[in-house]
C-alpha cells in the first residue's frame, strides 16, 4: 500500500465491507488478510489523511495479490496556506507565531498589543510614537480591525513626541492576524498593514476579575446564561503616584489619568452563529510643562483631554452548508481638546464602518468571497489663537466592493485572486485594486508564498481638512516568502519591494489653500525580514529572534527631495526569551531590542534629514509568578541597563539672534519603566464546588 | 417508579439488541482483549483500526467508536515528540467523539472520554492551551458526573487534572492521595453494564496510590 509518490503507508486499515474481517498494514505498508468468506466483496482501505480506497474483489478460496495506491485527502487545515506578509495566530494552529499570551508576557511590550507586535520582523520601533511602522510605511498606513470592523482611533491620545499605547486590553483577544503586506482584497484603506484582532468566544464560567497595577485598577465581572454571556469592566488609571516615585524626563503638572467603562455581550445563535457586541467609553487627561524653544519664550503647559466612545458589533456564521456570512459594524466618536500657550485646539472624529462578507464554498477546493463596505467619517477641527481662528471640517464616505476566489489546485498549491473597487465621494475618485497571492508547499514542513497587489488609501485628515482636490495615495506590494515549520521551530525569510505613488506633497504655500497640496510624491521601500522561533530546543524555554533590513526613501509631505524618512531605521533586531521555572511557578522573560540610528532634520543644516539619532537599545525583564491558579503577580522593568535613548531633536520655528534655530533633545518620558501588578480571578463554582459533586 | 420502568425497558432493549448479535459481542470481547498486548503507537493504531471496522458494520452501536477514539487518544499520549502528529491523532478522536455525543448523549463514559481527549489537546502545548483546555476538560468531567455521579473514570480524570494543576496552584499533589485511595477502594463497586462496556482505569489509580507511598 503506497501513497502517490510510492512511499508506504504503515498502519492503514484494511477490511472487507460489512464483515469483521480486516487487518492493518505493517511498517512496510504490506498486509495479509485471511478470511473464510467467499464471493464478491468490497475491500476498503482507509488511512488518516488519505481518501478511502475501495477495491472490488472476488473471493474464491485462493490467494489474491493486490496493490493499492492511495490519494492524499484534501484538508484545508493541513493544506498549504498563504503566509507571505502574514503573521497569524489561532487557537488550534501549530504554526503559532505570536499569541495574545505573548502580548502579555513579552518583556518590554508592557501589556500593549502594539508593543508586542514590535518584536516581529517588518516593524520599526519609534520610541517617540509607540505606533506601528511597517516595512517603510508611516504609522497612518496601518489599520486595526476588531472582529471585522475598523477601529478609527486605535491609540490613546498623547502629546507630540511622547509614546502612546493601544486602547485595548490584550486579554480581550483570542487570535491575531498581523499582515505586513499583500493582504486580501477584503481590506482596503491601508497602504502598509492591517492588524485583525478577534475577540474571545464565550467564557467558561461566571467570574470576577480584579487587577491592581502600580498605575491603576481594573474590576471586571462576567455573567453567563444559556449560550450567552455579558462582561462589564471599569478601569481607573493614574500615573501620578508612580511618577512621584521615579525620575521623569518631563515636568508633569497633571500626570496622565484615565477612566474607562466597557461592556461586552456574546450570544451564540443557532448551531454556528456567534453575535458579539463591545462598547466602551474612555476619558483621559494630562498636563505637561514644556520648554519653549522660541527665542525669548517661557515654558508653557500643554494640556490634553480626550473622550473616546467606541462600539462594534459582529455576527458570523453559516447560512447553509455552502454559505457563510460575516457582518460587522463599528462606530467611533473621539474628541481631543488641547490647550497650550495661548492656543486652543478641538479635534473631533465621528466614524462609522459597516461591512458584510459572503463566502460560498463551491467545493472543498474552490471558494468565492465577496462583499461590500462603507467607511463614513467626519473630521472637524477648531483652532483658536489670539490673532486667528480656523474652523474646518470635512466628511467623506468611501464605498467599496470586493471579490476574491481561493483555488486549491492540490493540497500543495493554492492561489487567491481578487479585486477591490472603491469610491470616495469627497475626493470624487474611483479606484480599482487587483490582488494576487499564491503558495506552494515544497515539503510537508516548508513552503514558498508570494503576494502582489495595489493598495489605496485616502490622504491624511490634516490635508483633507483644506482640500478635496487630491487623489488617493497608492502603494504596490511585491512580497516573496519562505517558511518552514519543523517540530515547533519556525523559520521565515521574506523579501519585499514596495513602490509608493500619488503621495501628498506640500509646496510651501499657505496650509489652508487647496493649491498648496498635490499628489506628486513618491517613494519606495525594500527589505529583508527574518524570523526564527523555537520552543523546543530549550526545555521550558521559548525564544524568538527577528531581524529586519530596510532600505527606503520617499518624497512626500514637506520633503524638498527624495530622502530617508524619520521613522525608518535600516537594521532592527529583537530577541525575546521566556522561561518557565517550575519550582518557582514563574514565567521569566527577557527581551533585547536594537534599532540602528534613524535620521532627523536639522533646519540649521543645508541638507534635509541629514542628522543621525542615537541607536535605540533596550533590555527588558519581566516576571510572572503564579501564586495560586487564580492569582498572578507580575513585575516588569524596561531598559534595565539604562541605555541612553534619544529620538532626535525638536527645533523652534524662529531663529535666535545668531541666525540659528534653537533646539532640544527628544527623550523618552523616562529612561526606565517599572510595572508591578496583581491579577485575581474569582469564580463562583470554583474547585471546591466541583469536588463536592464527586464526593 | 417511572424511572425504574424506563430503565428496565432500556435495559431490555439494549440487552435484546445485543443478544441478537453474538458475533458482535464475541468480536468486541476478542478485540478488547488485545488492549493488554498494545505497547506502541502502531499497536494502538492497529487496534483502533479494528474498532473502526466494527463501528462501520455496527453503525448503531456506540462502543466500537468509543474504543476507537480511546485508542487514538492514547496514541497522542504515547507519541513523545511530534506535536503535529499528536494533534492529528486527536483530530481522529475528536471526529469520533462528535458522533458519539450524538449517538449516546446520556452516557457518562462518553463525556469522561471527551474530558480525556481535551486533556490530550492541553498536553500538546500546556503553555498556550493550559488555561482554555483545563476549563473545557473540567466542563466535560462536570457533564459526565452530572449524568452519573458514580462513574469512576470521570473521577479519575478529574483527579489527574487536579494533581497535574496542583504545582501551579501552590498545592502539594500528595494532598489528593486520600481521594485516590478512596477511589481505588470503591472502584469495584461500580459495575459496568456489560462485559464490553468501559472498565479501564483501575491500574491508573493503583499507579497514583503507589506514587503516594
Amino acid at each position: 500500500m503506497t501513497q502517490e509518490q510510492g512511499e508506504s503507508l504503515p498502519g492503514a486499515n484494511v477490511y472487507l465491507q460489512r464483515t469483521y474481517d480486516g487487518t492493518s498494514a505493517n511498517e512496510n505498508g504490506q498486509f495479509i488478510l485471511k478470511t473464510k468468506k467467499t464471493g464478491p466483496f468490497d475491500l476498503h482501505i482507509e488511512f488518516m489523511g488519505y481518501e478511502p480506497a475501495v477495491q472490488k474483489i472476488d473471493l474464491k478460496g485462493d490467494t489474491i495479490r493486490i496493490n493499492v495506491q492511495m490519494k492524499e485527502a484534501f484538508n484545508q487545515l493541513t493544506a498549504v496556506t498563504i503566509t507571505a506578509g502574514t503573521f497569524e495566530a489561532g487557537d488550534k494552529k501549530q504554526a503559532v507565531t505570536i499569541t495574545p499570551l505573548d502580548m502579555v508576557t513579552t518583556a518590554g511590550a508592557k501589556g500593549d498589543v502594539y508593543g508586542a507586535l514590535q518584536s516581529l520582523p517588518g516593524t520599526t520601533t519609534n520610541g517617540e510614537s509607540g505606533r506601528l511602522f511597517v516595512k517603510g510605511g508611516d504609522s497612518e498606513e496601518s489599520q486595526t480591525y476588531i472582529d471585522g470592523s475598523l477601529v478609527y482611533v486605535p491609540y490613546n491620545s498623547t502629546a507630540p513626541n511622547l509614546s502612546t499605547r493601544g486602547r485595548f486590553n490584550p486579554f480581550m483577544f483570542k487570535g491575531t492576524i498581523f499582515s505586513t503586506g499583500g493582504y486580501s482584497a477584503e481590506y482596503g484603506q491601508a497602504l502598509s498593514s492591517v492588524l485583525l484582532l478577534n475577540t474571545n468566544d464565550l467564557p467558561a464560567e461566571d467570574q470576577f476579575d480584579l487587577s491592581v497595577m502600580s498605575i491603576g485598577v481594573e474590576v471586571a465581572g462576567t455573567k453567563l446564561w444559556k449560550n450567552g454571556a455579558v462582561t462589564g469592566s471599569v478601569t481607573y488609571n493614574n500615573l501620578a503616584p508612580y511618577m512621584n516615585l521615579t525620575t521623569q524626563n518631563y515636568n508633569w503638572i497633571h500626570a496622565p489619568e484615565s477612566a474607562k467603562g466597557a461592556v461586552s455581550v456574546k450570544q451564540k445563535t443557532g448551531k454556528t452563529g456567534m453575535f458579539k457586541l463591545y462598547s466602551s467609553f474612555n476619558k483621559d487627561a494630562f498636563t505637561i510643562n514644556q520648554e519653549n524653544l522660541e527665542p525669548g519664550g517661557s515654558p508653557f503647559d500643554y494640556h490634553l483631554a480626550n473622550n473616546n466612545y467606541f462600539m462594534n458589533a459582529s455576527w458570523n456564521g453559516h447560512l447553509s452548508e455552502k454559505w457563510a456570512m460575516n457582518s460587522a459594524a463599528s462606530f467611533t466618536n473621539n474628541r481631543d481638546d488641547i490647550r497650550f500657550d495661548q492656543t486652543m485646539i478641538g479635534k473631533k472624529i465621528v466614524g462609522t464602518h459597516v461591512k458584510n462578507v459572503f463566502n460560498y464554498l463551491f467545493t472543498e477546493k474552490f471558494s468565492l468571497k465577496f462583499g461590500g463596505e462603507l467607511f463614513a467619517k467626519t473630521f472637524a477641527q477648531n483652532v483658536r489663537m489670539p490673532a486667528e481662528t480656523h474652523d474646518n471640517s470635512f466628511s467623506n464616505n468611501t464605498l467599496a466592493g470586493f471579490t476574491e476566489a481561493q483555488i486549491y489546485a492540490s493540497s500543495k498549491f493554492v492561489t487567491r485572486i481578487g479585486a477591490r473597487v472603491e469610491y470616495s465621494d469627497y475626493l470624487r475618485s474611483f479606484k480599482l485594486s487587483p490582488r494576487l497571492s499564491a503558495a506552494y508547499k515544497v515539503t510537508n514542513n516548508s513552503q514558498f508564498s508570494l503576494a502582489y497587489g495595489w493598495f489605496y488609501q485616502n490622504p491624511v485628515d490634516d490635508y483633507l481638512l483644506y482640500t478635496n482636490q487630491l487623489n488617493q495615495e497608492r502603494a504596490d506590494h511585491y512580497t516573496f516568502s519562505y517558511q518552514s515549520l519543523v517540530n515547533n521551530r519556525t523559520l521565515r525569510i521574506e523579501i519585499y519591494y514596495k513602490y509608493y505613488k500619488n503621495l501628498v506633497k506640500t509646496n510651501g504655500g499657505e496650509f489652508y489653500l487647496p493649491t498648496s497640496y498635490s499628489n506628486l510624491g513618491s517613494g519606495y521601500a525594500k527589505g529583508l525580514d527574518l524570523f526564527w522561533r523555537d520552543n523546543k530546543t530549550i526545555k521550558n524555554g521559548d525564544y524568538w529572534i527577528s531581524y529586519s533590513y530596510l532600505d527606503t526613501k520617499r518624497d512626500y509631505r514637506n520633503f524638498p527631495e527624495e530622502a530617508i524618512p524619520t521613522f525608518a531605521s535600516k537594521h532592527n533586531l529583537s530577541v525575546v526569551y521566556k522561561h518557565w521555572l517550575n519550582g518557582l511557578r514563574s514565567l521569566a522573560g527577557v527581551n533585547f531590542k536594537y534599532s540602528s540610528p534613524r535620521v532627523y532634520n536639522n533646519p540649521n543644516s543645508p541638507v534635509f534629514n541629514s542628522e543621525q539619532m542615537l541607536p535605540y537599545k533596550s533590555l527588558d525583564l519581566s516576571w510572572s509568578f503564579l501564586y495560586r491558579k487564580n492569582i498572578i503577580i507580575y513585575g516588569a522593568v524596561t531598559n534595565v541597563f539604562g541605555f541612553k535613548n534619544e529620538f532626535g531633536r525638536r527645533y523652534a520655528s524662529n531663529t535666535d539672534a545668531g541666525g540659528n534655530y534653537p533646539s532640544a533633545a527628544i527623550e523618552p518620558s523616562s529612561n526606565r519603566f517599572y510595572v508591578v501588578a496583581c491579577f485575581i480571578t474569582l469564580t463562583r463554582k470554583g474547585e471546591a464546588n466541583q469536588l463536592d459533586k464527586i464526593e | 417508579m417511572k424511572k425504574i420502568i424506563l430503565s428496565l425497558v432500556l435495559f431490555i432493549i439494549s440487552f435484546s439488541s445485543m443478544a441478537q448479535k453474538p458475533e458482535f459481542l464475541q468480536t468486541m470481547g476478542e478485540t478488547l482483549g488485545q488492549f493488554s498486548t498494545c505497547k506502541n503507537v502502531a499497536d494502538f493504531q492497529a487496534l483502533g483500526n479494528k474498532f473502526q471496522m466494527i463501528a462501520n458494520v455496527e453503525n448503531a452501536e456506540w462502543l466500537p467508536l468509543y474504543y476507537q477514539s480511546y485508542c487514538y487518544i492514547i496514541m497522542s499520549f504515547i507519541e513523545q515528540t511530534d506535536a503535529a502528529k499528536k494533534d492529528s491523532y486527536l483530530d481522529v478522536a475528536e471526529k469520533s467523539l462528535t458522533k458519539l455525543i450524538e449517538m449516546a448523549p446520556a452516557e457518562a463514559d462518553v463525556f469522561a472520554l471527551q474530558a480525556l481527549y481535551l486533556t490530550g489537546r492541553l498536553v500538546v502545548n500546556p503553555m498556550e492551551r493550559g488555561q482554555e483546555y483545563s476549563g473545557l476538560s473540567g466542563q466535560a468531567v462536570g457533564k459526565a458526573l452530572a449524568l452519573d455521579a458514580s462513574n469512576p473514570r470521570a473521577k479519575l480524570i478529574k483527579l489527574q487534572g487536579d494533581m497535574g494543576a496542583a504545582p501551579y496552584m501552590g498545592l502539594d499533589p500528595k494532598s489528593f492521595c486520600p481521594q485516590a485511595k478512596e477511589l481505588l477502594a470503591n472502584w469495584d463497586n461500580f459495575k459496568p453494564k456489560s462485559p464490553i462496556h468501559p472498565a479501564w482505569g483501575k491500574d491508573q489509580v493503583e499507579g497514583i496510590v503507589k506514587g503516594c507511598q
